[in-house]
């Protein structure tokens, strides 16, 4: 005996296996590839680190798992039958130590009675740190792969499709299916998660000529049919959108155009589901050993890789299927010793093989890389056979998978083939083949010793685990699954969700389908995060939006802050300078000369028409109409529960045209309110409510020097505080509004932004002859705390009312406006609401986002939602919330942060720590 | 083989064009000073030098010549400048089916989305508008400021069309 082997040619094909390096032949499976190079033993099971061999020749495999690849490339739990050899593939074993041989590991398996299912529950309790503490024990005594630590550097790409029939497997009943489709004219999609068309008729080539299957498959392209090969259709979501993963490189290697696995999101009218069924092994002692394959798999292993993995095999079975590969095996010359068939005589009798009928192999023995001895009981007595392979069936599962996740009566069980298959569905879906009807079998016979005849191979769950869990008082189905962890590996339990439902059944006295089913949930197989994810090329998995002037501000090399998606400059610093110093010199640039900002993120909305100022006196909570062409003013918005969720200026440019602007962070809000208030509240209106936030780029001028940059930019005597006037800056038309953020005189000038540059030019230009200089956000975060300007986010956070924010003075007192209804409510005008306050430093630093208590220690009254500094007087300044606020100017507290460690004595003040009159607004 | 060029174009003036009341009489003032139709939901109208593409049940986005629109619309609508935020960008090529593919939710490979027809949709999160100008070109209006980032993520998308 020499256990697995390939005759003829080794193969060009180089790679290496745990570092020893082997040759395949192209089309190998890496399964396929070790079996003709004569290896058996290809990893160590999860929790007993039992030796594993190769029980499967598909994507159901259990036990065959490897690391494949390098650095960001490397890919754990990786199904050996599931991934074709490339030139130069790396793969290794996981979970052992030292070796994969010699695996220190392996002694678990000498206490393993010790350790049943419910161990960790039954051992590992006490405290959170004893936990800690076993937890580093049991982290590296069972296992599976290590996850990647470097960066992927390939992208993973995303697609829509949409078809009138998606057809989910290239075998015969699915290529019949999508060409009868695409000659009914109707735009196909075929799927395949093999790499090659109808594998099953290589394995069975008695069936139909696989010649067949190209020819069919040009045919359906060809009538322009789309089929994409070595992808799995992972998920059935509502309304019929099926997800595919595509494989566009074998996991491990580098893709030719970058992109590694494509994530397809098909809309299909139709769904055709012609997956197929897998084999199920047969519980009985130690069935986990290398060489103990799935008998239908030996067939693929014989007639399409010509491997021949064993040459003295036993087989067992309940069913007629695997006599086919008894007979594939005598073909290639291998002996079949004997035939072990749970069904009672006369089955087999006329293969000419020697069958014992009503046998169950009792138990194997092993070698390293192959078995030594199958036995059976026989008459009462163990009779052993010499063998290298034992080839087993104990049925078939329809794969029935997406179609229970397409929802509806899902599964209707069949007695004849002891499965499920599929019902009558939710969705479009029909299930067709073998994935639609069973194949008789024969009863599973009992194993003798169920604690070492495994049904979860990956996780190593034995008969045993079944047994102790229903003695334990586990009954339901879903109990039983969680305790002993059976069928949540990454295989899902594709081969043994019925032999543990088989168990179960038989404890509790009743047919299978009464014991109950669990649920299958996408993806079919497992999925790599960054295919999820979709290109790796964005921060936070969205793209970053861009300023109009970009490319000005980089020029500056600016520090970047992101602010939603946005991207904006937080300081300009010269030479050395940090964060903070560079901060300080642009806040006091605007403090004694001038400063520029971007603010061109700023939302935006031209509101016109006769109704405008009435659809913006619903919007906003202060009056509008009253005001005159050319003036504008700051305002607030409320929610209908009449909380304020975001505030800015609105500007009458002319008789009935406004514009409107509120917060960058909440733009898109506003813009589904406006929307909201337009179409639904009063669609009767006659007014236009157009966001023009990309519109315009906005350019802020602030300082005292302020006004002396607007005269000498367009000639003219700039408008007063709060005024608008039209203008032209660098001979490009412009919006100037007097309006500001920082405490100081200050402009605002919107430009048409894909022609704002020369505009940002002729500014930047004239503060720079003021003395002025750049200044980001975080100079204006300094300014506008100062001031005691709210922002969106900060201060206003949809919990206070105006009048919490000291600005019920501005209500409309006409009332009309969203949030006026709410805003009667008695709760909202209780004393222990949360109110704006001022907050000066006695001693400390304000930690921001710190809480505000009477003392250390005590409770929490309220929270800092800003914290800055003086800008030209020093000291720590801050806005909050505080409980009661507008009635405790005065009062001490602390301002703590305990997780920072950080805290401050505070003192209550008004919210304005500078030019609480305005003067320096006003000319 | 499939491929895709990406081209962005100069910046065009572009409108939003509305119509709030009297929708039937805009229509006909519009039909008697053109010559044609209003275009309807997801078409457009090509005239010699403008184009009018309806994104939303009463507003059509106008670009290029917007003479007489005004006038059309008198005091039952308005025109709102919105070009300086909006990037035109043409993809063409046998590939720009399959490349609005990627990181779409609509399906551009629909023989019903012919020369004409117009689309508001996302790609890969971003709100464009798509107008077919023929069955080699698309014209997608993307946001500006996220233009630069989706034009990059087009590049990298129609090096594998499928």
């Amino acid at each position: 005996m020499s256990g697995p082997h390939r005759s003829g040619e080794r193969g060009t094909i180089r790679f290496t296996f745990d570092g020893k390096a082997l040759l395949a032949r192209p089309g190998d499976t890496l399964a396929a590839a070790l079996l003709a190079n004569g290896i058996g033993l290809v990893a160590r099971s999860f929790k007993y680190h039992r030796p594993r061999g190769i029980l499967t020749a598909g994507a159901e495999e259990p036990s065959a798992l490897v690391t494949v690849g390098t650095a960001g490339r490397s890919e754990p739990n990786t199904r050996a039958t599931d991934l074709y050899v490339y030139d130069g593939m790396v793969a290794r074993s996981q979970n052992r130590w030292p070796s994969l041989s010699w695996d220190v590991g392996s002694l678990l398996g000498l206490v393993a009675k010790a350790l049943p299912a419910g161990f960790y529950y039954k051992t590992f309790f006490g405290s959170a740190k004893r936990w800690m503490f076993y937890e580093w024990f049991i982290r590296r005594a069972a296992g599976l792969g290590d996850a990647p630590v470097a960066a992927d550097p390939d992208r993973f790409a995303q697609r829509a499709a949409f078809c009138d029939v998606l057809v989910v497997g290239a075998g015969p009943a699915g290529l019949s299916a999508a060409l009868a489709a695409a000659e009914a004219g109707e735009r196909v999609m075929l799927v395949e998660q093999d790499r090659i068309l109808a594998p099953s008729l290589v394995r069975d080539p008695q069936d139909l000529d696989p010649v067949w299957a190209e020819a069919t498959a040009t045919r359906i392209a060809a009538l322009g049919g789309r089929i994409l090969l070595r992808t799995t259709a992972g998920g059935y979501w509502d309304d019929n959108l099926i997800t595919l993963n595509q494989h566009l490189t074998e996991p491990g290697a580098a893709p030719p155009d970058g992109v590694a696995q494509r994530l397809w999101h098909v809309r299909a009218k139709r769904v055709v589901l012609a997956t197929g069924a897998l084999e199920r092994p047969l519980a009985f002692a130690h069935n986990d050993r290398p060489g103990v394959m799935l008998s239908q798999s030996v067939r693929t292993y014989l007639r399409r890789f010509g491997v021949v993995p064993g040459r003295r095999v036993v087989i067992a079975t309940n069913n007629d299927d695997a006599y086919l590969t008894a007979a594939a095996l005598r073909a290639v010359g291998a002996e079949v010793v004997a035939v072990l068939d749970s069904r009672p005589a006369p089955a087999g009798a006329s293969s000419g093989f020697s069958v014992h009928n009503e046998t169950l192999p009792f138990a194997t023995k092993g070698a390293r890389h192959h078995l030594r001895e199958v036995n059976a009981r026989i008459d009462g007595k163990i009779v052993r056979w010499q063998a290298d392979l034992l080839a087993m069936s104990g049925g078939f599962t329809p794969v029935v998978h997406l179609h229970m996740q397409a929802g509806g009566a899902a599964l209707d069980w069949d007695e004849a083939s002891q499965a499920f298959l599929p019902g009558t569905a939710r969705q479009n879906v029909e299930s067709i083949g073998a994935t639609a009807s069973g194949t008789a079998v024969g009863p599973v016979l009992a194993a003798e010793n169920p604690g070492k005849a495994f049904i979860d191979f990956q996780n190593d769950v034995p008969l045993g685990d079944v047994d102790l869990a229903w003695a334990e008082g586990y009954r339901s189905v879903e109990h039983l699954k969680r305790y002993t962890t059976l069928g949540m590996a990454t295989d899902q339990g594709k081969t043994s969700n019925m032999a543990a439902l088989g168990r179960l059944a038989e404890k509790q006295g009743v047919a299978i389908p009464e014991a109950g089913l669990t649920t299958f949930r996408p993806p079919y197989t497992p999925v790599t995060m960054g295919l999820l994810a979709g290109r790796n090329e964005r921060d936070a998995g969205a793209h970053l939006r861009r300023l109009a002037l970009y490319d000005l501000h980089q020029a500056e090399s600016p520090i970047w802050q992101p602010l939603g998606y946005w991207k904006r400059p937080r300081a300009y610093p010269r030479g050395a300078e940090t964060l903070a110093e560079a901060a300080l010199r642009e806040a006091r640039s605007v403090r004694t000369a001038v400063g520029m900002t971007d603010v061109s993120t700023l939302a935006k909305f031209e509101i016109s028409g006769p109704d405008a100022a009435a659809l913006l006196e619903l919007i906003c909570a202060t009056t509008v109409a009253k005001l005159a062409v050319g003036r504008g003013r700051y305002t607030f918005m409320l929610r209908e529960d009449g909380l304020v969720f975001d505030d800015g200026t609105v500007w009458r440019l002319g008789e009935d045209r406004y514009l409107l602007t509120s917060s960058t962070g909440g733009a898109d809000r506003m813009a589904t309110h406006i929307s909201y208030v337009r179409q639904y509240l009063c669609p009767q209106f006659n007014v236009s409510a157009v966001n023009v936030q990309e519109h315009y780029a906005g350019i802020a001028v602030a300082g005292p020097s302020a006004k002396a940059v607007l005269a000498g930019l367009f000639g003219e005597v700039p408008p007063r505080h709060m005024s608008t006037v039209p203008a032209t800056i660098a001979g490009l038309p412009v919006i100037v509004l007097a309006a500001s953020y920082s405490g100081e005189r200050a402009f605002e000038i919107y430009a048409e932004a894909s022609h704002a540059e020369p505009v940002w030019h002729a500014c930047q230009s004239a503060v720079t002859r003021q003395g002025g200089c750049l200044y980001g956000m975080e100079a204006m975060e300094f300014l506008r705390i100062e001031k005691g300007h709210l922002v969106v986010g900060g201060e206003i956070d949809g919990r206070l009312t105006p009048h919490d924010l000291a600005l019920g003075g501005m209500l409309n007192k006409a009332g009309g406006y969203i949030g006026e209804a709410g805003l009667t409510r008695p709760a909202l005008s209780q004393p222990e609401r949360k109110q704006l306050v001022g907050l000066a430093a006695i001693a400390g630093t304000i930690p921001e986002g710190g809480m505000l208590v009477p003392a250390e220690g005590g409770p929490a009254q309220g929270h800092v939602t800003a914290a800055a500094f003086r800008v030209l007087e020093g000291g720590a300044i801050a806005l909050g919330q505080l409980t009661g606020g507008i009635a405790r100017h005065g009062e001490e507290l602390v301002a703590t942060s305990p997780t920072r460690g950080q805290s401050a004595r505070v003192r209550v003040v008004a919210p304005h720590f500078y030019d609480m009159p305005g003067d320096r607004y006003r000319d | 083989m499939t491929e895709a060029t990406i081209t962005v174009l100069p910046a065009a003036p572009l409108f939003a064009f509305e119509i709030w009341s009297n929708p039937v009489e805009a229509a006909q003032r519009f039909g008697a000073a053109f010559g044609a139709r209003l275009p309807a939901s997801g078409s457009s109208l090509q005239l010699a030098d403008l184009l009018l593409i309806r994104y939303e049940p009463t507003v059509w986005l106008a670009e290029g010549n917007i003479g007489g629109l005004a006038e059309i619309l008198g005091t039952d609508g308005s025109l709102t400048a919105i070009g300086g935020g909006i990037v035109r960008v043409r993809l063409s090529g046998t590939g720009w089916r399959s490349l609005l593919m990627a990181g779409g939710v609509f399906d551009a490979e629909a023989p019903s989305f012919a020369a004409g027809s117009s689309a508001a949709t996302l790609i890969d999160h971003v709100g464009v508008r798509l107008y077919v100008e023929s069955d080699d070109a698309c014209l997608a209006y993307v946001p500006l400021s996220y233009a630069h980032d989706l034009v990059h993520f087009w590049e990298l998308a129609a090096k594998s069309l499928v």
